[in-house]
């Protein structure tokens, strides 16, 4: 188990910034955008086989050529004033029967994240992921933003379209990250550095979707623009959100249409979603029950994958 | 690795090449090869990798009414340079599993080589020749093996652990090959002798040992028996046995209904 660097390197004050698979792949999304949009250069990774399964292997006439693992990697761009480095993991390490960033393996992996962290002087640690709650997709997704240290709150605030956990409806201040995004913040706050976990909000109707959730990511990397002091184009990433709400559309239009659901049933699922058009909350203006209706019958038409599971609750 | 894996006693070994077979794979060939080549070798068990490590544990599973355990062994007998490894693969933490067989190979064998083998379930009949697979992990090994009829292959996708186990050994310069035994798909479960002597046949000849292949030879020719018997009673049997042996293919359905019968006739 070790990391790898190939590049040593000097950086000033550096931000770090990670992204994994998740709800929506709205965390990975936002990262790997960023790395597009800085063009962000490879330095080190970590050796994947102590934590992943291998996904591939390539055999040609007889002789083993490679084994492929989930990449763990690495990226760096040096600016004017301060640096930034980023992490992109392709999966969440699991063990013991755990979930998807859970366990023994997930806790070894965020520490040798960390690790990198502490060995370039990283000022402050985000992750990014998905926060699930009742939110219609044509509204623009905030974001709930979590810090490990109470010196951070004063300047989120400061930030629009971001919210502290006290300041959405009905969480006063409470609630969990599951996944490497929570397990990172809290062995950040063992070693006294500071982190701070990015949520965009996804509708809860979509998190069992195939599709990445782009607009999300979008509100995500706006928030990031302005506490990293960058100024990256989202245009690219607004026509994807643009077309994965087409799909979305599509999708729904057929849900309603449905001949696998009950008439009334399908009225009702509807008139909740149409609800949430005009109105933001987490609890109302649909009821549990209509909440409840929704995701029976939009699980069963969506074709579940494998993904990480990072949310809040 | 002391917590995971436990000794017995040192085996008496030098420059030995491991074969392992695999518990549960197509054909039970990983059984049926190691239970003749513990027999046949008069080897003894001198260490196995501990289970709580790398499998659930949850209960146990019943097959022909006994109830198993995972097992994990290494033996060796009366050829020093042969060590055997008979196991279930492993349910979780395969990287650990395979690197222990792999240290205990080092450290208490001194394996210079290993065998890592399994059966492939294919669309051939039972009469057909039972071709022989294989897979290198160093170029020059293929050059070593050329006098064996060994098929190439070729293949991209989600690796076997005998796969992981090449790879493994390749970042330890230790060379490996895997070979695969192609199986009656409709055997798959009750097991293919033929494909189990073309396996056998081939570590006889690479280590030069000489077995008498008797046993083998009457349950190829008992299992011939009992399918001719099938044949006769169901011509569909023998339809779908006919249309694979002229090289044509079957259906799904038709695949699954020729599985079916013989696994309850054989079975």
């Amino acid at each position: 188990m070790s990391i790898k660097i190939y590049q040593e390197l000097f950086l000033r004050s550096p931000d770090l910034i990670c992204g994994w698979p998740g709800i929506g792949r709205i965390g990975i999304l936002a990262v790997d955008y960023l790395r597009r949009a800085i063009a962000a250069t490879e330095f080190a990774e970590i050796e994947p086989w102590e934590f992943f399964e291998p996904r591939r292997v390539v055999i040609q006439e007889g002789l083993l050529k490679r084994v492929d693992f989930p990449e763990n990697k690495f990226y760096y761009r040096k600016f004017d004033d301060r640096d930034i480095l980023l992490f992109i993991g392709e999966e969440q390490p699991a063990s013991g029967g755990n979930l998807y960033g859970a366990g023994e393996k997930a806790y070894r992996l965020a520490n040798l994240v960390l690790d990198v962290a502490e060995k370039f002087g990283c000022r402050r640690v985000y992750t990014s992921g998905a926060a699930v709650t009742q939110i219609h997709h044509l509204l623009k997704p905030r974001v709930w933003a979590v810090p490990n240290d109470s010196d951070m709150i004063a300047e989120i605030r400061n930030y629009e379209n971001t919210v502290l956990m006290s300041e959405v409806e009905d969480r006063r201040g409470q609630g969990m990250i599951t996944g490497l995004n929570g397990l990172l913040l809290g062995a950040a706050r063992k070693r006294g550095i500071r982190a701070l976990c990015l949520m965009g909000e996804i509708p809860y109707y979509l998190q069992a979707s195939p599709w990445s959730y782009p607009a999300a990511s979008i509100s995500v990397l706006e928030v990031l623009n302005r506490m990293l002091q960058i100024d990256i184009d989202l245009i690219p990433l607004h026509e994807m959100a643009k077309k994965v709400n087409e799909s979305i559309e599509a999708f729904l239009t057929n849900l309603y249409e449905s001949d696998m659901i009950p008439p009334q049933i399908r009225t009702q699922i509807r008139d909740s979603i149409e609800k949430m058009k005009s109105i933001r909350q987490s609890s109302g203006p649909i009821t549990e029950e209509d909440r409840r209706l929704i995701m029976e019958h939009i699980d069963e038409l969506f074709k579940k994958g494998e993904k990480g599971d990072e949310r809040t609750s | 690795m002391k917590e995971q894996v436990s000794i017995l006693f040192p085996p008496d070994l030098e420059e030995a090449s491991m074969i392992i077979c695999w518990q549960g794979d197509p054909g039970k060939l990983g059984s049926l090869v190691s239970k003749f080549l513990l027999d046949h070798l008069k080897a003894r068990i001198f260490g196995e990798i501990n289970p709580e490590h790398f499998f659930t544990l949850a209960g146990v599973i019943v097959e022909d009414d006994i109830a198993q355990f995972p097992v994990s062994r290494f033996y060796a007998g009366q050829r020093r340079d042969i060590v055997i490894f008979e196991s279930n693969q492993p349910q979780i933490e395969r990287y650990r599993f395979l690197s222990c067989l792999l240290d205990t190979g080092e450290y208490y064998c001194r394996v210079k080589e290993i065998y890592a083998l399994g059966g492939i379930s294919t669309t051939i009949a039972h009469t057909s020749p039972h071709r022989l697979m294989v897979v290198y992990n160093q170029p020059e090994l293929r050059d070593k093996l050329q006098q064996f009829e060994l098929v190439a292959t070729n293949w991209e996708g989600p690796p076997a652990v005998n796969s992981y186990v090449l790879w493994l050994a390749q970042r330890r310069n230790t060379p490996a090959i895997s070979i695969w035994a192609e199986v009656a798909f409709y055997l798959a479960g009750v097991g293919d002798w033929k494909a189990v002597k073309s396996v056998l046949s081939f570590l006889d000849r690479r280590f030069g040992l000489g077995f008498d292949f008797s046993t083998i030879d009457r349950q190829i020719k008992l299992q011939n028996e009992q399918l001719v018997r099938l044949r006769e009673q169901n011509p569909e049997v023998d339809r779908y046995i006919r249309t694979l042996e002229v090289g044509l293919s079957l259906t799904e359905e038709e695949q699954l209904s020729l599985n079916g019968s013989v696994s309850d006739f054989l079975g």
